[in-house]
C-alpha cells in the first residue's frame, strides 16, 4: 500500500506521467527508424535528463524502451525492414499480412500484443525486483567486486563474436574508467595534465559515441539506402476483434513467458526472445502451416515477447545493478547520473523513486495503446523522410545534447573519438556491451576490490573466503569456460567440415 | 584470421604501454595495500594475456586450416575495399569540422553548416529543400536549446566582434 502511495505521489506531483507518455512517443518514432535501436533512442535523450528529477528522468528513458519495442514493428510490417532487431521476427509474417491487404490488422495485433506483453513484464518487474534486491543485502565488498566481475564475464561470454574479444572489450571499458582522479587516494591517473580529464571520462559520452555516432558512421559508409515506400494516409490500425483475441491468447502467453525468462537473463534480450517465441508459437499452433504466410499468431508472439522483455530486463539491473543489455546499460547510466545506486539500498533509501518508476512504467505501457494508434501516421511520415536529412538532424542533436551537459566542447571531441572507436570495434568484431559495462561498473569493481583488501590488509584470499564472492566467481568462471568450450567446438566443427565451396 | 593476429599484436603493444604508464602513477600516503596503480596494472596484465591468447588462437587456426580459396571480396581492389571506411571517416571529419567552426562562427551558423554538409555528404542535392532543412533545423535547435532549455550555447568570436563594432 505504501508503494501505491509513493507511485501516486510521483505521478501527480512530478512530470513523471507526462515523461512516460513523451518517452513512449519518442520511443515509437525512434524505433520506427531503421538504424535507431532502443538504446540509441535512449542515448540521444540521456543528456537531456541531467537536469530532470530522478524519477522523471528514468521514467522517460524506460518509456522510450517500451515505445521503441513497438515502434520497430511499424516498418517491419509496412516495408519489411525491422526498425529494431527485436522486430525482425515480426517482419516475417507482418509483411506477408501487409501484402494481403491486412497491414492495419497486423499493426493492430502488434500493438495489442505489445501492450499485453508490456503489462505482464511490468507485473513481474514489480513482483520480482524487491525480493531479488534483498538477496543483495548479504553482499559484502568482496561479493560486490565478484558481482561486477560476474556481470562482465557473463556479458563478454554471451556477446556476439569471440569470447576473447568480449573480455578484451570489457578490459578496455575498465581502463577508460580509471582515467581521472582516483576517488580513494586523490591521485591523478592518465590525465596528462589536462584539467578536462580530472573528473574522468563520463560514461554518457562513451555510450552516445559508441552507440549513436558509430551507427551514423556505419550508415554513412553504405550507399544502398532504399527510400522507404510505406503508404501514408491510407494505413489505419485495425484492432483485433474478440474472436481474434481468443486465437491470439496462446501465442501471447508463449511470447510473454519467453520474454519473462529472457528478460531476466543478462545478454539475452528482445531479439532472442522474439525469435524463440516465434518458433514456440509455431510449434504449439493449431495452424503451423500458416506461419511464414501471414499468420496473426506469428505477429502476436514476438511482439508480446519483446515488450515483456522491456519490463523484465529491468529486474537484474534494479536488483543488482548489472545491466543485461545495451538499453538497460543506458538506464543504469541514467540512475548513476542522478546519484542512485541499484540494489536493496535503493528500496530502503529511495522508495519514492522505485515506486514512482513502477507507476511511470505502468502509465507508459497503458498509454502505449492510445499513443500507438494516434502516432502511426507521423511514424510512417518519418520513415519516409530522406535519409540524408534524418542523419544530419540526428548528428546535430547528438552534438547539441552532449554540449548541454557540461557546456564543454571537450566533451564533443570525446564523443567523436568514442564514435570512431565504436566504428573500429564494429569493423574488428569487438562487441560494445562489455566495454560499456566495464566503464559503468568500473568504479563498483575497483572501489570494492580495494576496500576488500583494505579490510584484510592486502590478503587476496578474502575473495575466496567470502562464500557469496566465491560462488559468484565460480559462476563467472563457468560462463567463461563454457563459452570458451563452445567457441572451441564451433571452430573444430568448421575445420572438420572443410572450407565452403 | 590474419586480421586477428594483427589485432593481438596491437593490443599487446597497447597493454605494454599501459603498464608503463600505470607504473608512473604516483604513490599516495592514502593508498591502502593496493594503490591507485593497482587496478591499472592488473588490467594491463589481463589485456596482455588476452592478446597473447588471441595471437595463439589465430596461429593455431592457421596451422590447422587450409588457406581459403580466393573469393570475390578478397579479390576486390584495395580502393574499393577502403571506400566505405573512407566515407565513414568523412562523416567523422564533418563532425570535427563543426567543432572547429563553433568557437569562431558560433552555434547557429555552425549547426546550419553541419546540417547542410551532412545532408549533401549522404546524398541530398544542393537545392532549396536542403537549405530549408538546414535553416529550419538551426532555428529549431536554437529555440529548443537556447530559449527553451536555457543552455548558453557559444555565440562565437565573429558575433562577439560584430557586437563590439555595433556598440
Amino acid at each position: 500500500m505504501e508503494g501505491i502511495g509513493y507511485a501516486w505521489t510521483a505521478l501527480t506531483t512530478t512530470p513523471a506521467a507526462f515523461a512516460a507518455m513523451a518517452g513512449v512517443v519518442w520511443g515509437i518514432l525512434g524505433g520506427a527508424l531503421p538504424g535507431i535501436s532502443p538504446s540509441i533512442a535512449m542515448a540521444l535523450l540521456l543528456p537531456f535528463t541531467y537536469t530532470m528529477e530522478p524519477v522523471t528522468a528514468i521514467v522517460l528513458l524506460a518509456a522510450v524502451y517500451v515505445g521503441a519495442e513497438y515502434g520497430g514493428s511499424i516498418p517491419a510490417i509496412l516495408i519489411r525492414t525491422p526498425g529494431t532487431n527485436a522486430a525482425a521476427a515480426t517482419a516475417i509474417d507482418g509483411y506477408e499480412m501487409k501484402k494481403q491487404g491486412l497491414a492495419g490488422e497486423a499493426l493492430g495485433i502488434s500493438l495489442v500484443s505489445g501492450v499485453i506483453g508490456g503489462l505482464i513484464g511490468w507485473f513481474f518487474l514489480v513482483v520480482l525486483t524487491k525480493p531479488l534486491a534483498s538477496v543483495a543485502l548479504l553482499f559484502t565488498p568482496p561479493a560486490y567486486f565478484a558481482l561486477g566481475v560476474l556481470g562482465l564475464s557473463v556479458i563478454a561470454s554471451l556477446s556476439s563474436g569471440s569470447l576473447i574479444k568480449g573480455l578484451m572489450a570489457g578490459t578496455f571499458g575498465l581502463m577508460i574508467a580509471t582515467v581521472g582522479t582516483d576517488p580513494l587516494s586523490g591521485v591523478n591517473r592518465f590525465t596528462y595534465g589536462s584539467s578536462d580529464l580530472l573528473a574522468g571520462i563520463p560514461f554518457i559520452l562513451v555510450m552516445v559515441g559508441v552507440f549513436a555516432v558509430s551507427e551514423l558512421l556505419e550508415q554513412a559508409s553504405k550507399r544502398d539506402w532504399a527510400r522507404a515506400t510505406a503508404e501514408e494516409a491510407q494505413t489505419r490500425i485495425k484492432l483485433p476483434n474478440w474472436a481474434m483475441m481468443k486465437r491470439l491468447r496462446k501465442p501471447q502467453a508463449i511470447g510473454s513467458a519467453i520474454g519473462l525468462f529472457e528478460g531476466c537473463m543478462p545478454g539475452a534480450g528482445g531479439s532472442i526472445a522474439a525469435f524463440m517465441s516465434y518458433n514456440e508459437a509455431r510449434r504449439w499452433s493449431k495452424n503451423p502451416e500458416e506461419f511464414g504466410k501471414g499468420s496473426p499468431e506469428a505477429v502476436a508472439a514476438p511482439e508480446s515477447a519483446n515488450n515483456t522483455v522491456a519490463g523484465t530486463a529491468l529486474v537484474p539491473m534494479l536488483s543488482f545493478g548489472i545491466p543485461g543489455s545495451n538499453s538497460t546499460a543506458i538506464l543504469l547510466g541514467g540512475l548513476l547520473i542522478h546519484g542512485l545506486r541499484p540494489g536493496p539500498l535503493l528500496f530502503e533509501q529511495n522508495p519514492d523513486f522505485v515506486y514512482g518508476l513502477f507507476g511511470g512504467l505502468l502509465v507508459a505501457n497503458l498509454s502505449l495503446f492510445f499513443i500507438g494508434m494516434l502516432i502511426l501516421s507521423p511514424a510512417i511520415w518519418l520513415v519516409n523522410r530522406p535519409k540524408p536529412y534524418l542523419m544530419a538532424v540526428i548528428y546535430a542533436l547528438i552534438f547539441s545534447g552532449i554540449y548541454s551537459i557540461h557546456h564543454s566542447l571537450f566533451d564533443l571531441y570525446i564523443v567523436l573519438l568514442a564514435g570512431g572507436v565504436g566504428y573500429m570495434m564494429r569493423l574488428l568484431g569487438f562487441p560494445f556491451l562489455p566495454m560499456v559495462l566495464g566503464l559503468v561498473l568500473g568504479y563498483l569493481i575497483e572501489s570494492n576490490y580495494r576496500r576488500s583488501l583494505l579490510l584484510t590488509n592486502g590478503d587476496h584470499s578474502v575473495f575466496i573466503n567470502d562464500p557469496v564472492s566465491l560462488v559468484l566467481l565460480i559462476v563467472a568462471a563457468i560462463f567463461v569456460i563454457g563459452s570458451a568450450w563452445r567457441d572451441y567446438k564451433t571452430t573444430r566443427q568448421q575445420r572438420m567440415a572443410g572450407p565452403k565451396t | 584470421m590474419k586480421r586477428d593476429f594483427w589485432i593481438g599484436l596491437v593490443t599487446l603493444g597497447f597493454a605494454t604501454l599501459y603498464w608503463f604508464e600505470a607504473a608512473k602513477i604516483r604513490i599516495s600516503p592514502l593508498d591502502g595495500p593496493v594503490g591507485a596503480s593497482g587496478l591499472p596494472k592488473v588490467l594491463a596484465m589481463t589485456l596482455g594475456v588476452l592478446s597473447i591468447l588471441l595471437i595463439i588462437r589465430t596461429l593455431l587456426a592457421r596451422l590447422n586450416t587450409k588457406p581459403p580459396t580466393e573469393n570475390a571480396e578478397a579479390a576486390a581492389p584495395l580502393a574499393e575495399k577502403l571506400r566505405p571506411h573512407l566515407r565513414a571517416i568523412g562523416m567523422l571529419a564533418l563532425g570535427l569540422a563543426y567543432l572547429l567552426l563553433i568557437p569562431t562562427f558560433g552555434y547557429a551558423l555552425s549547426i546550419m553548416s553541419l546540417l547542410v554538409a551532412v545532408s549533401l555528404y549522404i546524398g541530398a542535392d544542393l537545392n532549396r529543400r536542403t537549405v530549408a532543412v538546414a535553416v529550419v533545423g538551426a532555428i529549431f535547435f536554437h529555440l529548443l536549446f537556447v530559449e527553451f532549455l536555457d543552455i548558453p550555447l557559444p555565440k562565437g568570436r565573429l558575433v562577439d566582434t560584430l557586437l563590439v563594432f555595433n556598440n
